[in-house]
């Protein structure tokens, strides 16, 4: 990647408060009545033919464009790293870690889909996903435990789900998928 | 093998020990009450042990070490050696809120926040002031010049013992009175430290080390930026050739319009002297614009450069910052080993990044361990060889380059290369025609292999022999360093450590396989050559190359990074690095060298910890990211694939083929200590089975439990370890089960009485570590 493509990142690089909150401004203004103090806001995303959000509060940024270096013998869902402004961290195919089938999996890495930076205070990776959707705010009362019909494996990583619009979507539990790798092995 | 993470341990150990600290302060109230109370003084004692063995096993070195100065002074008062008073439960109390702090800040740098080194030092006066004629340590304080050594070069050669950083100018005081002074020469100069410490904070500001670090980061892009530029002045270079290139053509061409008609000449007449104008000046300005750029370039290089420098500066401490716990480390070694050692410190005020100071303590107590234990001989056997009584070690640092070189000499017996590979073939590292090819240089090298050690563990006193591997570990995948040994029999032996002045830059090599690029780090590399396909020679299905002289094993490095495409090579050469590292070699097999420069080391991120192979990544001047290998991995993965070793598979593993997982029995009070061995063996694979205290195991052994080896604590509740050993070796059913003693009991009498009571093994808290444990388990199971 040359200057010019590193600028154009920089220029790609949308600020979650910039354009979430335009993305969120639908949504809200039809739910303000609803919006109680433990409202939660989550950022949708898709997975294949299935929709997913996470917690906007793990949610630091969301990066396009992204050239991802392979990395040589890591678990499958790592893709490799990206360096986001001199910051490397780690590219994870969400799709693929919680075994839902997805686009990623079938596209040659150079051209990726956009990614999610999701961080807590221990961890930060981008996440690779179908498509970006909207911030949803929603009371929290709305969220209800995973399904119990989901398999073992997507259970760990799906704190509960909600309907939104229609549409059953999985609360991603974030400390799961930011469990740090290879650290005591 | 699996890694072992002693930080999973920490939240059990505070768990524990606030339920210790709360006993001890009770007991310091009860004692003040009554202070010639015997069960009480005793029960404070275990605890106080209790808190010394858990925060070792975890690795709280300054917790273990309060907890056993206060047993000091506790030991002294039991038996009558001086009497409890008032005023220690002062010191007691300001202990052991010292010791809540740091437990409650467990792995936290917090020293800053508390008067560790007053407490210490109030502590050790008080065990101190009993004038206490045992201490006679076999360290002495050197303060006068080695007779009889014989290295001058170096001109700061500072004898230290007592000096602390502050006071480095200065004969430090009591320095001449030697050992049996040190304790006085303690307080004075703790009250010292804390005034030069004061004085020195005016001066100076206190930044977080994650500051610099941020900091550190953005001066990295800025070199990476830097270094950009000065590709792009390379490109202009070649855009300004290109142009007098065109203008060469263009001349050429002009001549030959001499024959077009006069009419269309005229008609040209414009448009030539434009271009000719226009050709001449854009190769001028071009010319030109790439001398100024060229120029600009440079200059910033030297900025950068500089600014680099500086700021790599924000981060260096003199090594005596570590060197000046050395010898009072050395004390309790030579003392441990029976051993009369004088050690010498050299080159104290050369610096180092912290970062590289933080990491580089262990692997030289591993090294002074080494050589006082298996390097200086005993008293008399060095008279008999006509030297002196006293052994020599110096430890030394100086900068050479980009480069510092730490060096530890002792004037010990030496290696012998016949006796390391005799204990190679015997342990099968190596076969007996591959000893009998191999240089002693080569030879020495194999006590760097893991878990190898020339002194038979088993039955000995203390671990012996372990933690060179840890070394090697340390120095070179952690450090980036390189680590040398050069011995003479008889003469001694000196450790070298060369290590790079920061973490951040390397050279390395770039390298292509499977279409990415690598970086390798150019301190291990041997050669790089193109090899004929015709001089690879197949031995026993593995392919190998000579190399002056040498067998050197080739491996496909996209075999051990398993990438399962990439260019098959077409061409005759093929391009092989040679990997050199602890005396072993590996030529690997790549598709193409893309060259060798400067790079900036970065982490893989905060989400991937470790990954097998690569050390991190870098970021070349046009922005790619690439991985930089790690040589110990790739030596380890690659000498795995070209089956040059039968490795050792640990002993459990070949044991489950048997008769299933070997079991043993965990004896240990202490809650703390007992999960981490657990955690240890289960990882292992071993089957565990716990107990309490010495009766419950003993019990659970009666009930037939069959364990193949018994672990077990010395001081536990009911029975002790020593009881339980007893008990298992006068039993004819259990006498056959192994029984290892892991204690923080160091002391001769409690070791010579663990190996009376029939304990096959004695391995000493303070050398623990998972390595020991299990090789020790797993070779008396054999």
């Amino acid at each position: 990647m040359g200057a010019d493509s590193r600028l154009l990142n920089d220029i790609h690089v949308l600020k979650m408060d910039e354009v979430l909150r335009k993305r969120a401004q639908s949504l809200a203004q039809a739910q303000e009545e609803e919006a109680t103090d433990d409202a939660r806001s989550l950022l949708l995303f898709r997975l294949g033919e299935e929709w997913y959000a996470f917690p906007v509060e793990g949610v630091r940024e969301i990066y396009n464009d992204c050239s991802i270096t392979r990395i040589p013998r890591v678990p499958e869902y790592i893709l490799g790293v990206v360096n986001v402004r001199g910051e490397i961290m780690s590219v994870t195919d969400l799709g693929a870690m919680i075994r839902v089938p997805s686009r990623t999996q079938h596209t040659d890495v150079e051209e990726l889909p956009s990614a999610i930076i999701i961080a807590n205070e221990h961890c930060v990776t981008a996440v690779v996903v179908d498509e970006i959707g909207d911030i949803a705010e929603i009371p929290g009362g709305d969220v209800e435990p995973a399904l119990s019909t989901l398999d073992k494996m997507q259970a760990e990583f799906v704190a509960g789900s909600v309907y939104i619009g229609g549409r059953l979507i999985g609360v991603v539990n974030l400390e799961k998928v930011l469990e740090p790798i290879g650290e005591d092995v | 093998m699996v890694e072992f993470d002693r930080s999973a341990f920490i939240a059990k150990f505070q768990e524990e020990a606030t339920d210790l600290l709360q006993r001890l302060n009770e007991g310091i109230i009860n004692l003040e009450a009554d202070p010639a109370n015997r069960p009480l003084i005793d029960q404070w004692l275990r605890d106080a042990h209790t808190l010394k063995g858990s925060s070792r096993m975890v690795g709280l070195i300054e917790i273990s070490d309060i907890a056993h100065r206060m047993e000091d002074v506790m030991v002294k008062v039991r038996d009558g050696g001086m009497a409890y008073t008032g005023d220690m439960t002062d010191t007691f109390f300001e202990a052991l809120d010292v010791v809540v702090y740091l437990a409650e800040h467990a792995g936290k740098d917090s020293a800053s926040d508390i008067d560790l080194v007053g407490v210490t030092g109030r502590l050790t006066t008080l065990a101190g002031s009993a004038a206490d004629a045992v201490e006679s340590a076999s360290v002495a304080v050197a303060v006068q010049e080695p007779s009889a050594s014989a290295t001058e070069k170096t001109p700061a050669r500072e004898a230290v013992s007592v000096s602390a950083p502050a006071i480095t100018d200065a004969t430090p005081e009591g320095a001449e009175s030697g050992t049996d002074h040190e304790h006085e020469a303690h307080a004075p100069q703790a009250a010292q430290r804390d005034d030069k410490l004061q004085s020195k904070e005016q001066t100076t500001v206190r930044i977080r080390t994650s500051q610099v670090d941020r900091l550190l980061n953005l001066v990295s892009e800025v070199v990476i930026g830097q270094i950009k530029a000065q590709q792009r002045v390379r490109d202009l270079r070649v855009v300004s050739a290109q142009s007098i290139d065109a203008l060469q053509s263009w001349g050429r061409i002009k001549g030959m319009l001499s024959v077009l008609s006069p009419e269309e000449q005229s008609a040209l007449d414009i448009d030539l002297r434009a271009l000719d104008d226009l050709l001449l000046t854009q190769r001028r300005e071009l010319v030109a614009l790439a001398k100024d750029y060229a120029d600009d370039t440079s200059r910033t290089a030297a900025v950068v450069g500089d600014l680099q420098e500086r700021a790599m500066e924000l981060r260096m401490l003199p090594v005596s910052t570590v060197f000046n716990t050395f010898p009072r480390a050395m004390r309790d070694l030579a003392r441990t080993f029976k051993k009369d050692v004088d050690l010498f410190i050299e080159g104290g005020d050369t610096e180092l990044d912290k970062k590289v100071l933080e990491e580089i303590n262990d692997p030289l107590v591993h090294i002074m361990r080494n050589a006082v234990d298996h390097g200086v001989e005993p008293a008399a056997e060095r008279l008999a060889l006509g030297k002196p009584a006293k052994g020599t070690i110096t430890l030394s640092a100086r900068q050479e380059g980009d480069h510092i070189i730490i060096e530890v000499a002792d004037d010990g017996a030496g290696i012998d290369p016949v006796k390391v590979k005799a204990a190679a073939v015997r342990k099968g590292y190596i076969t007996e025609s591959e000893a009998k090819s191999m240089s002693d240089r080569e030879a020495r090298y194999l006590i760097f292999e893991k878990g190898f050690s020339t002194a038979a563990i088993i039955t000995e006193i203390s671990g012996r022999g372990v933690g060179m591997d840890v070394v090697r570990e340390f120095v070179v995948e952690r450090l980036k360093g390189a680590l040398d040994v050069e011995s003479e029999l008889g003469k001694g032996s000196t450790f070298r450590l060369t290590i790079p002045l920061t973490l951040a830059i390397i050279r390395a090599l770039l390298l292509r396989v499977g279409g990415q690029t690598f970086a390798l780090p150019t301190s291990s590399i041997e050669e790089t050559s193109r090899i004929e396909r015709s001089s690879i020679i197949k031995v026993e299905g593995h392919e190998v190359i000579r190399r002056q002289r040498r067998t050197v094993p080739l491996v496909h490095l996209r075999d051990i990074l398993g990438i399962d495409f990439g260019a098959d090579e077409i061409g005759q050469k093929i391009p092989v690095a040679t990997l050199g590292f602890s005396g072993h070699r590996l030529g690997l097999i790549v598709d193409e060298f893309v060259g060798e420069q400067q790079i900036v080391i970065k982490t893989l991120g905060t989400h991937l910890k470790r990954v097998d192979n690569v050390a991190g990544v870098t970021i070349l001047g046009a922005g790619e990211v690439v991985p930089i290998l790690n040589v110990p991995d790739l030596m380890t993965n690659g000498r795995q694939l070209t089956g040059v070793r039968a490795r050792r598979a640990g002993g459990a593993a070949e044991q489950q083929e048997d008769k299933g997982p070997s079991r043993v029995l965990i004896c240990e009070d202490s809650f703390t200590t007992r999960e981490l061995e657990r955690s240890i063996f289960e990882a292992a694979g071993f089957e565990v089975e716990t107990a309490t205290d010495g009766a419950m195991g003993l019990a659970r052994l009666r009930e037939g439990l069959n364990p193949d080896a018994v672990v077990t604590d010395v001081q536990m509740p009911n029975m002790t370890g020593f009881e339980l050993t007893r008990a298992i070796k006068s039993d004819d059913l259990l006498k056959s089960i192994p029984v290892i003693i892991v204690t923080s009991l160091e002391r001769d009498e409690e070791k010579a009485e663990g190996i009376d009571a029939g304990a096959d093994a004695y391995i000493t808290k303070s050398v623990f570590n998972q390595d020991t444990l299990l090789d020790t388990v797993e070779r008396l199971i054999r």
